[in-house]
């Protein structure tokens, strides 16, 4: 608060102060800029500003072909770069009218729960961090680094992996590999229980969260929010059970929600939804069918390396498939919304005959969940805007594209 | 709000908090899981997607690359350069081959799209350097890569992997050395 000397009374005179949180602070989860008018402690108005990572990645789309495109997918949201790519591919798929094979199916399912569990991890690490809980932060990443692992020997990356293509995925899984995963759902289940032992009764912790950046189940629709923001506020919507792909409506499991919509309970539904996950993998390991791993529509994707390097047919559907992308596209436009950790990503494709996109729209969650931040910390303390920004898990590369 | 006796009793003893320094304790005993990076190394494992080696002929001992230019047409970043004239027999030559690994992905499609299993990438990642200079990898030095990092059973498990059989049986075949194998 600045304070002056004013008029004759010579009482003080106080008007707010203009705080600038960011774009390089640690709390913001990136290059996210807030413009915070402070009375005292208390936030009277924040603006965000975003922009600071922008990259054109839906206009660099429109140049590059629809297999081209994949990498930048990666970047947006780079935490799960893995559920970004599914939902591209899912999306060029249906505007193709192809289809992915069974098992390529089931790969997609599980590799994209992995994504959600390692995105969740991080978000745990850096919103305990940020709130004070230092000791989650390295137990996450002790789990984070099994999971990173296990993309590394499946397609040669830890975080941005290109891996699924249009019409299936890259690389086969292996018995080994999946051994592994197997492995992995044993042990994780016990280390949940772990991170709940440190906070989930913690009093620091249930006080800087209990009650904190509430939003009601109506506002939580009418702002556009999604994925744990939205449930944790009592809204049972999940784009995995309302519009499936992938093998989700042949699994069992559950859309866990929250009653009060604050900070705790968000947290709690990002919690239960690791269980969730976990249980997701396992039964896809379970039940993982045998068989191709690429569709075989020989217009639309890649022919299998050995089949190139024999025959001509092949080697030269090679060629024009990677310079010029699919030449008998069809024309008209598509959207597909998939469940990413962070919401409802959603890519609306328009397609004009050509083999590279007239027009790629990204839906992303954390654009929207930025805009709802001014809500939740107008007329709270200005503390509480680090739990709020951590609590609706955004990512900016996905928000400025 | 009221209290019940046993939250009580939770909250003078701080019994939360002993939880969670109880598990803090039993964690300082177990074998620690970082590594001390520069001085313990892990090894990537085997298809790990790093720094780019044009792949030396084992007949020719030249580059197996012939200049299609399909690696260039398909990056998505645009960093292969490749320039090529007519030799005397009318066969192309490939003159230049540069790659700027700085603006590159690292996202395998050069790999993915080479006809003759002529580029790779290595799992070399530590490489760094004081100018833009030293990022601009020209045929010779990507050859060098090659000898330096690939060559031997390397390269052959690494192009198992990239052109392997895609359409495996699980079910009925023994995973292969290249893809499941640790470090
Ligand atoms: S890895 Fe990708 S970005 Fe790098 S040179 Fe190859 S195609 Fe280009
Ligand atoms: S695709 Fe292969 S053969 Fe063609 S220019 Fe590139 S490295 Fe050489």
């Amino acid at each position: 608060m600045t304070i002056e000397k004013t008029e004759a009374n010579g009482r003080l005179k106080a008007e707010e102060l203009t705080l600038n949180m960011g774009p390089q602070h640690p709390a913001t989860h990136g290059v996210l800029r807030l413009v915070l008018e402070l009375d005292g402690e208390t936030v009277v108005k924040c603006t965000p500003h975003i922009g600071y990572l922008h990259r054109g990645v839906e206009k660099l789309s429109e140049h590059s072909t629809y297999f081209q495109v994949l990498p930048l997918t990666d970047r947006l949201d780079y935490i799960s770069s893995m559920s970004n790519n599914i939902g591209y591919c899912t999306a060029v798929e249906r505007l193709f009218g192809i289809e992915a094979p069974e098992r390529a199916l089931y790969i997609r399912t599980m590799t994209g729960e992995m994504a959600r569990i390692l995105s969740h991890l991080l978000w745990l690490a850096t919103h305990a961090l940020d709130i004070g809980a230092m000791t989650v932060f390295l137990y996450c990443f002790r789990e984070r680094e099994k999971l990173v692992d296990l993309f590394e020997r499946l397609c040669g990356a830890r975080l941005t992996v290109t891996y699924p293509r249009i019409g299936g995925v890259k690389n086969d899984v292996t018995d080994e590999w999946l051994d592994s995963l197997f492995e992995f759902t044993e042990e994780f289940p016990g280390r949940i229980a772990e991170y709940e032992t440190l906070i989930d009764r913690n009093r620091i912790w249930l006080q800087r969260t209990k009650g904190i950046g509430v939003i009601s189940a109506e506002e939580a629709v009418n702002r556009g929010l999604s994925g744990p923001t939205l449930r944790g506020s009592g809204v049972a919507y999940d784009v995995r059970k309302y519009m499936p792909y992938g093998v989700y409506d042949r699994l069992e499991w559950e859309v866990p929600i929250g009653k009060n919509g604050d900070v705790y309970d968000r947290y709690r539904v990002r919690m239960e939804e690791f269980r969730q996950s976990n249980s997701i993998i396992r039964q896809c390991i379970e039940r993982i069918p045998s068989g191709p791993i690429l569709a075989d529509e020989p217009k639309f994707v890649l022919p299998a390396k050995e089949r190139v390097l024999n025959d001509m047919e092949h080697l030269v559907q090679q060629f024009i498939l990677m310079t010029k992308g699919p030449q008998t596209a069809p024309k008209g436009d598509v959207y597909v919304a998939t469940e990413v950790p962070k919401g409802e990503l959603g890519y609306y494709i328009i397609s004009d005959g050509t083999g590279k996109p007239y027009r790629m729209r990204v839906r992303a969650p954390s654009f929207v969940h930025v805009a709802a931040l001014p809500g939740l910390c107008e007329g709270n303390l200005i503390a509480d805007v680090i739990a709020n920004i951590g609590s609706i898990d955004i990512v900016l590369g996905e928000c400025d594209r | 709000m009221k209290m019940t006796f046993n939250d009580f009793i939770k909250k003078v003893f701080f019994v939360e908090i002993a939880k969670g320094l109880a598990l803090t304790m039993k964690e300082l005993f177990t074998p620690a899981v970082t590594r001390q990076y520069p001085k313990e190394k892990r090894n990537p494992f085997p298809g790990a997607r790093a720094l780019h080696a044009l792949v030396r002929s084992d007949v020719t001992g030249e580059a197996k690359c012939v200049g299609c230019g399909l690696c260039a047409a398909v990056c998505p970043s645009k960093c292969i350069h490749i320039y090529t004239t007519e030799g005397s027999d009318t066969m192309k030559v490939v003159n230049r081959y540069e790659i700027d690994v700085l603006r590159c992905v690292f996202c395998a499609f050069c790999v993915e799209a080479c006809p003759f299993g002529a580029i790779a990438l290595t799992d070399h990642f530590e490489y760094s350097g004081y100018s833009r200079e030293e990022f601009h990898y020209t045929k010779e030095r990507l050859l060098e890569n090659w000898d330096k990092y690939m060559a031997g059973d390397k390269g052959k498990i690494y192009f198992e992997r990239f052109w392997g059989p895609k359409e495996k049986d699980i079910a009925h075949s023994k995973p292969s050395v290249a893809a499941g194998g640790g470090a």
